[in-house]
């Protein structure tokens, strides 16, 4: 009897304090949606994050070191010059009029690690891959037909977290599910998504999914984060680049009513394909970068435009096509934290990458008709 | 709980409150319990609003008048929906209503704990802050499975199955509150099998004409998955005359359409821990929402999972109020020195 209370006591007196702790969770997590707390990571979390970090260290080792070898991922860098800044292209009145302010408002400041361009090889297609003005893609006549949205980390990869506890994952995911939204609207291009939930999808998964899926152009979004700096940046990688010279306008034209997809052109993406994935990349890139930030600036004023860069992202660096990675806003500012979880805010950085898209997919078309 | 006491010396009011893609509720400490469906609309113009005689609808009130009126359904997928203006306005609105319903007395202070579906908590937790701020002196927003478990004293070893319209979410509770591995959402739910509904009818009588509506009442009645002994028929007009439909086919089919991604995720939750304890939670699963009201439902997953071993699976015994009152709980039981800081 004695030993049956005294059983039940310490039941009880277990289910309190599980109770006490569960409602000081609740508390706490609700304090940091506020902002005024910070949600601490569970041991679990923690250890997944440090084995995240370790086996991306560990992946970009291998690829860096196996590049060494085999030179076939991207070339040593030239010891040109850095890319200081990187200008900008205005969009035509007729793609964005509405959503595009002048662009000479907005200096670039000065890029922030920035890699030297590639060298190309390939030296019998030097002509054409040195071409600065022409773009290969459009100058082969090929289409993008089908575009991968990649929504940055998901799953036990939450990407950073922002002090009121929001993750860079589900505002990723979230934007990424608008900006299919609004490319499907057109009707124009089959669009895909790397991941539509919260799932793990490793960064080679990635790259094979845009490979399986023969896609053509590539885009891939996350959120940056600057502890130390109170600010908001947009910036947009790619992988590669090149100088091209007006020569070749002419095979452009010649090229312009093929109706091979980009995936469909294999043998040639081989020989060219490395020079027009830095061509391509970097012109999508500046579409991106432009839109983005010139759109986002309106909302607010201290935002930073970093610019176009290059970095040896793994996601990148095993796309084919086309591809950029784009970080859309800064979690590590208060107040762009609260910005970003709003439906509203949201749904205007999808708009504006859907226009920053719509601007690079038109940059042919504007090409064409400038001619005529 | 101590602090309880403490609480009800301030003439508070503690609202639980249940806020879902098809229903919206309210527990209170006064002995309340309401819910709406969760629907707002405003009359489309000056003669609509003569018509319906209200500057704003709610519920099955607007759903019989929506001709006249513009009508938004705000947690449609669990999240605060686009439109985004007029969804977090009608969701202020839905909340004001509910709060209306729990009759507070002039110059009582609430409180009130909002469970809302998991995903919206990700992207959405101010836009719901906002939109129940207004009308309580200070919240706090939870998961809804996480307020069932409670209110259902479900605090270790168990997995809590909200099926929902919006989305269907999964809780493990492990003796701590759950973190985001323990929670998983997936979106084939309600909503989904009335879409499927839908289409298998079109399909199946072309001539007839139905809406949404209808097809979603039809599931609430007649849901259910393996088999049973009964005939389902429904009067659906054809030409403008009423004729019987058998549709038990289509229900079936439908209802079970969410099966597979449910039994997937089901296994995938519990294969993620240790085998004592995926064991325990294998024989306290527990299943809430509406969705638990589909017949044979619980004993189908049962079912599917007894390869893995033997397991339990239950449904709560109030799906509709299950979540509210667990909010309740959590509200009646915080600490007065919480609500204070908040």
């Amino acid at each position: 009897m004695f030993h049956g209370v005294m059983i039940s006591l310490f039941t009880a007196k277990k289910e309190f304090k599980i109770r006490q702790d569960m409602l000081r969770g609740v508390y706490e997590e609700n304090l940091s949606i506020l902002g005024r707390g910070r949600p601490a990571l569970s041991r679990r979390r923690s250890f997944l994050l440090k084995g995240i970090l370790l086996s991306a260290v560990f992946s970009a080792l291998a690829i860096l070191m196996l590049d060494q070898h085999t030179g076939s991922l991207f070339v040593p860098a030239k010891p040109t010059a850095p890319i200081s800044t990187i200008p900008v292209r205005l969009p035509p009145a007729s793609v964005s009029a509405k959503l595009t302010p002048e662009l000479d408002k907005y200096p670039l400041l000065p890029a922030v690690s920035v890699t030297p361009e590639d060298a190309v090889n390939a030296s019998e297609f030097s002509a054409i891959m040195n071409s600065r003005n022409v773009s290969l893609m459009r100058m082969l006549g090929l289409k993008i037909k089908t575009i991968m949205i990649d929504a940055g980390h998901g799953g036990s990869s939450s990407g950073t977290t922002g002090k009121m506890g929001t993750k860079e994952k589900d505002i990723t995911l979230d934007i990424a599910k608008k900006l299919k939204a609004h490319l499907i609207k057109s009707d124009l291009h089959h669009v895909l998504m790397t991941r539509e939930d919260d799932s793990t999808v490793p960064l080679l998964d990635r790259v094979t999914l845009v490979r399986e899926a023969k896609a053509d152009l590539f885009i891939s979004i996350h959120l940056n984060y600057l502890p130390k700096k109170n600010t908001n940046i947009i910036e947009t990688y790619y992988f590669g680049s090149s100088d091209d010279k007006k020569t070749l306008k002419l095979a452009e034209q010649e090229n312009a009513g093929s109706e091979y997809g980009l995936s469909d052109f294999r043998e040639v993406v081989e020989m060219l394909g490395k020079t027009m994935k830095l061509q391509e990349s970097k012109e999508f890139a500046e579409s991106i970068q432009a839109l983005l930030f010139l759109n986002s600036k309106k909302h607010d004023e201290d935002l930073q435009n970093h610019g176009v860069k290059r970095a040896p992202f793994v996601v990148l660096l095993g796309v084919d096509v086309p591809s950029v990675l784009v970080e859309v806003s800064c979690l590590s500012n208060p107040e762009e934290e609260r910005r970003l979880n709003s439906e509203s805010h949201r749904e205007n950085i999808a708009r504006y990458l859907a226009t920053g898209i719509f601007d690079y997919l038109n940059k042919g078309a504007r090409t064409y008709e400038a001619k005529r | 709980m101590k602090p309880k006491d403490e609480q009800k010396e301030d003439n508070v009011l503690f609202v639980g409150i249940d806020l879902g893609t098809s229903r919206s509720v309210i527990c209170s400490s006064n002995g309340i319990q309401e819910w709406i469906e969760s629907y707002a609309g405003w009359p489309k113009d000056f003669i609509a609003e003569q018509v319906v005689g209200k500057p704003v609808l709610f519920g099955a009130e607007a759903l019989q008048h929506r001709l006249s009126l513009d009508i938004c359904r705000p947690l449609e997928r669990g999240i605060i929906k686009e439109g985004i203006e007029s969804s977090e306005r009608a969701v202020k609105e839905i909340i004001r209503h509910l709060i209306d319903l729990a009759k507070p007395e002039p110059a009582q202070k609430i409180h009130a704990v909002v469970g809302v579906p998991a995903d919206s908590l990700k992207v959405n937790k101010l836009s719901i802050r906002r939109a129940v701020a207004e009308y309580v002196h200070t919240l706090m927003v939870v998961s809804e499975p996480f307020a069932v478990a409670y209110g259902m004293n479900l605090l270790n070893d168990a997995l809590i199955i909200d099926l929902g319209a919006g989305t269907i979410d999964f809780c493990i509770m492990h003796g701590t509150i759950p973190s985001e591995e323990d929670q998983r959402t997936i979106f084939t739910a309600g909503d989904y099998i009335d879409e499927q509904l839908f289409n298998y009818l079109i399909e199946k009588y072309p001539n007839s004409k139905f809406n949404k509506n209808m097809v979603r009442q039809f599931k609430e009645k007649f849901s259910f998955v393996r088999e049973i002994n009964e005939q389902i028929r429904v009067e659906l007009p054809v030409n403008g005359k009423p004729v019987m439909h058998d549709i038990k086919d289509e229900i079936r089919r439908a209802c079970e359409s969410i099966l597979p991604s449910l039994v997937e995720t089901t296994t995938e939750m519990i294969a993620r821990f240790d085998p004592e304890f995926q064991m325990k939670i294998k024989n306290n699963i527990v299943l809430a929402g509406g969705g638990s009201l589909i017949r044979g439902i619980a004993e189908y997953l049962q079912n599917a999972l007894k390869e893995y071993g033997t397991c339990k699976v239950t449904c709560v015994a109030e799906p509709l109020f299950a979540g509210g009152d667990g909010a309740l709980k959590l509200a009646q039981d915080m600490p007065s020195k919480y609500w204070e800081t908040l």
